[in-house]
């Protein structure tokens, strides 16, 4: 059974002047537990995707199912982590992780407990009660996952999580986050500008065309699974499908 | 971190700040020492009219007088009143509609135009309007205080609350929040030192509002005291009344700050 299911997704944007078509026919299932990256020129679509599979945004065509449901923000069903962490900087870093279960109206001692216990096992326990000011970019983004993870949800949606920080953080970073969606068995989809980023992570890459978006290609990954993001990015494979893909977006971007 | 050994940089950084906190201090209560005496000096030996300028010594005297004859509470406390109230109710009322309009956008669309109007208006043309409406007494001046106060509160709180930071917002709405979570949990937090700084304005703003309905309607209240004194001619009086408002003004900006101070402390 597919966790997530897209149907003839389709997004049309309406202004005064214009209707402009976002996203045309788009159609794939993600499977429990799969980490998948929708990668594609800049500007096609990516993010609005993300949003219409949070439910943030209704299609003008075609529907999302996720476990079973029409996907809501009032229902845990989906965890979605930005560019930029957004922690509230006048709350500490306790405060920000329960922001979630606070909203939902969930603070009930066993959930602060088990958010707890994610922040302890994921090495944010010394800084539960310090500020986000004093933390650095990395460490902020690790708790917005945990703030994510604390409610639970059924689906990851990440888009481009990492862009914000630099390089040396930004590998470090990748190697974390795969090792917590992994270690906590998540279905996650990544929307990233960074080819490299989407292979050293994903059991599957969606390749988009430019706007209006469809799928240009689908590439299944069959690396060793014991294998850190980071050594993926410097096996042979990666580099092989790496121009494969580079070469894909390519020739979507010089088409006219 | 307690009971650290620092270098002696440090000790040296620390006495150099002490210094200068204390020159600051110093040279600001010289400033007013050498402005008290060199005006009285002045006027005593008539370099400067005394009639036209008054003195330090002179304002003292009418203080004395004013307190003798318990006008000098009588008048502060009705401006006092006058102002809080006005302040009270315009920083109130204000902040409710910039909610209002925040919520709503197709009634900040439609009341934009009037509130541009209204905040361009010179408040002190509608002081006839007022008088004849609410009689020549302390509504009417309660009245033009909330006037002046209550358009400026909606604007820039209405302006703080919709610069908040969409992609914060869009957090909120993944989460599930409701547009008052939203609000109450994102916006107004986000918005607090804004709301800070629209309170220290509303404080002067208040003033404005009651001096200037005193100064209309001319019944009681260090406006009052002003129009009173220049009619008489009285240059003593008119001195006196602004050094108390100068002393008024003072106080209520201090009771703003110790309330931002508040805050602060209970945010972190």
């Amino acid at each position: 059974m597919s966790i997530v299911e897209v149907e003839n997704l389709s997004l049309n944007y309406q202004s005064i002047k214009d209707e402009t078509s976002a996203i045309n026919n788009v159609n794939f299932k993600i499977e429990q537990q799969e980490f998948v990256s929708i990668v594609g020129p800049s500007g096609c679509g990516k993010t609005t995707i993300l949003s219409l599979i949070a439910g943030l945004i209704k299609p003008t065509t075609g529907k999302v199912v996720v476990a079973n449901k029409k996907p809501s923000p009032k229902e845990n069903l989906c965890g979605y982590m930005f560019q930029r962490d957004n922690l509230l900087p006048w709350r500490n870093i306790e405060k920000n992780i329960f922001l979630g279960l606070e909203i939902k109206k969930q603070l009930t001692k066993e959930k602060k407990e088990y958010a707890i216990k994610l922040a302890e096992k994921y090495g944010i326990k010394d800084f539960l009660k310090k500020y986000p000011n004093e933390l650095s970019g990395g460490m902020r983004q690790r708790v917005a996952l945990i703030r994510t993870l604390a409610l639970k949800p059924e689906l990851l949606l990440l888009d481009e999580p990492f862009s914000a920080l630099d390089y040396q953080t930004r590998l470090n970073l990748c190697d974390d986050i795969f090792n917590i969606i992994k270690g906590e068995n998540k279905t996650a989809i990544l929307v990233t500008h960074d080819i490299q980023e989407a292979i050293s992570m994903s059991d599957k890459i969606i390749v988009l065309t430019k706007r209006p978006a469809e799928i240009k290609s689908v590439h299944n990954l069959d690396f060793d699974k014991t294998l850190t993001p980071f050594e993926r990015r410097n096996s042979s494979k990666a580099k092989k499908l790496f121009s494969t893909i580079w070469q894909e977006i390519q020739d979507e971007k010089s088409k006219i | 971190m307690k009971n650290q050994k620092f270098s002696k940089a440090h000790y040296d950084y620390l006495k150099k700040h002490r210094t200068i906190k204390a020159l600051v201090l110093i040279t600001q209560i010289a400033m007013l020492v050498v402005f008290l005496l060199g005006w009285e000096l002045l006027s005593k030996h008539e370099i400067i009219s005394s009639f036209f300028f008054s003195s330090p010594s002179r304002i003292a005297k009418t203080i004395g007088e004013l307190y003798k004859s318990g006008e000098l509470f009588y008048h502060t406390k009705i401006t006092l009143n006058e102002t809080l109230i006005g302040f009270a109710i315009a920083t109130g009322v204000g902040f409710l509609v910039a909610y209002v309009l925040w919520y709503s956008n197709f009634l900040r669309r439609v009341s934009e135009p009037y509130l541009v109007v209204l905040n361009s208006l010179p408040k002190i043309a509608l002081g006839p309007i007022i008088i004849i409406w609410f009689g020549a007494g302390d509504k009417a001046i309660i009245f033009m205080c909330i006037l002046i106060v209550i358009i400026v509160t909606i604007l820039n709180t209405l302006n703080s609350f919709t610069s908040c930071d969409n992609q914060l917002i869009s957090l909120g709405r993944s989460l599930g929040a409701s547009k008052n979570q939203i609000f109450f949990k994102l916006v107004l937090p986000h918005s607090l030192k804004d709301i800070i700084s629209t309170l220290k304005v509303n404080v002067g703003l208040s003033f404005i509002g009651s001096i200037m309905g005193e100064m209309l309607v001319s019944k009681a209240g260090l406006g009052y005291l002003l129009t009173y004194g220049k009619q008489v001619a009285n240059m003593h009086l008119v001195m006196t009344a602004t050094v108390i408002l100068c002393v008024l003004a003072a106080l209520m900006y201090f009771a703003v700050a110790l309330f931002e101070k508040i805050m602060k402390k209970h945010l972190k």
